[in-house]
């Protein structure tokens, strides 16, 4: 975990406070968790102006949405790194940042078995502190966890993915789709 | 290999951030009526969230919290102050005016030419502002006796389901009106018949709103751009 101590904060009773308009509680989860927010978003966005903007943002949604948040669906930190996600997300598809319309025709012509491509180096150090999701991800083959990592934590496209690693874009969302499956399997 | 699940695998490229604007907006869409749909996200948000731990930390601008904490301050006031209150009455409004003052001195400058300024009525211009900054990012400026036109200097970014709304107050009126909404980078022509004529130090402003615009009538959202009307002789 980037924080030095998840657990001494309690993101839930800070968003608890937030939804009885405790201000001071949504500063408390800026303090905490804003840098890493913002991290988050940047890599997605890729631009500062509007990474500050989609955090801006985030915070609103959480702060409106406080009484909303259900603990029994996930814990409040998690919950936030989804809006934030999310709305950088949006930002970048909204914006088409990268729009590739023939995606779909291009993806029929290419060959449905991805190619091993054992020599692909590796895009991302992993770090033990993941959890199981490490040793999940240490079973995926190399391009399986490029493209999952790229997705996830670039903001990717399929396309851009694809010319990332240079791989045909079927081959992409092959192994996007069974890098995704052998980690739901691993992690259940 | 699990068996193939459309929803679970829609749900995954939702979380995994792969989908089209389209496919986002559907997922978005049936998220709350969903259930099925939405435990399938809860579970992707759930086991790919520790990848987080592999960003950098960015440290936010000095500026942020004080942006984010004028967008709050409205919504939860036992008053009901509206944001235009809260905001009429900060400090960093009145910064922002003056910086407004600034940079209008300067674009008029820029802008000898244009015929937009005509002799013949009072002819005004505004130049908007974010609350916390200097750089202007639409100018105002009057076409006409009874019109004014909106000008973009660049483009803003809007959130998804969120709209641009264009308000403006004189010094004497309870609270702002309604000029109509904004499309981002779009420049818009006002008309302002239903109004009474513009006067010096007029408040203009745009805030982020819900997509079919403010339901009350009122500015409802966070500031974006502000500033005031300036006669130009």
């Amino acid at each position: 975990m980037p924080q030095p101590d998840p657990d001494a904060f309690d993101h839930d009773a800070a968003l608890a406070a937030c939804a009885r308009g405790d201000r001071a509680a949504l500063r408390r989860l800026y303090e905490h968790e804003g840098r890493y927010l913002l991290g988050v978003a940047l890599r997605i966005v890729r631009d500062r102006a509007t990474a500050e903007d989609v955090l801006h943002d985030a915070f609103m949604n959480i702060w409106t949405r406080a009484d909303t948040f259900d603990a029994r669906r996930g814990a409040g930190r998690g919950w936030m790194y989804g809006i934030v996600r999310h709305r950088a997300l949006d930002a970048v598809r909204s914006g088409a940042r990268t729009v590739s319309a023939d995606e779909d025709r291009l993806d029929a012509l290419q060959a449905e078995d991805p190619p091993a491509a054992p020599d692909m180096a590796e895009a991302f150090a992993l770090r033990a502190d993941l959890g199981r999701l490490d040793d999940c991800l240490a079973r995926l083959d190399t391009p399986k966890r490029n493209c999952v990592l790229f997705a996830y934590l670039d903001g990717c496209t399929h396309g851009e993915i694809a010319e990332r690693l240079g791989a045909p874009l079927g081959s992409v969302k092959a192994w996007i789709r069974r890098g995704l499956a052998s980690l739901r399997e691993c992690l259940a | 290999m699990t068996a193939h699940d459309p929803i679970d695998e829609l749900a995954s490229a939702y979380v995994l951030g792969t989908l089209s604007a389209e496919g986002r907006r559907e997922v978005q869409s049936r998220l709350p009526t969903d259930a099925a749909l939405r435990d399938a996200v809860d579970g992707w948000e759930g086991r790919l969230l520790p990848l987080t731990a592999l960003v950098e930390a960015v440290e936010p601008s000095p500026s942020l919290w004080a942006r984010i904490e004028r967008g709050i301050a409205p919504r939860r006031a036992p008053t009901q102050a509206s944001a235009w209150q809260t905001w009429w009455s900060s400090l960093g409004f009145w910064r922002a005016v003056a910086a407004t003052g600034f940079v209008a001195a300067s674009v008029v400058a820029l802008l000898p030419s244009t015929g937009l300024f005509a002799p013949a009525a009072p002819q005004y211009m505004v130049v908007l502002v974010a609350p916390n900054g200097t750089a202007p990012g639409w100018v105002v400026q009057t076409s006409g006796a009874d019109s004014l036109r909106l000008v973009p200097l660049g483009t803003t970014a809007v959130p998804e389901q969120r709209s641009l709304q264009f308000w403006t107050k004189a010094d004497d009126w309870n609270a702002p009106v309604s000029l109509g909404l904004v499309q981002p980078g779009q420049p818009l022509e006002v008309k302002l018949d239903q109004l009474p004529p513009l006067v010096p130090n007029q408040l203009f402003e745009i805030t982020l709103e819900p997509y079919n615009g403010s339901p009350t009538g009122r500015p409802t959202g966070p500031i974006l751009y502000i500033g005031r009307a300036v006669k130009l002789t």
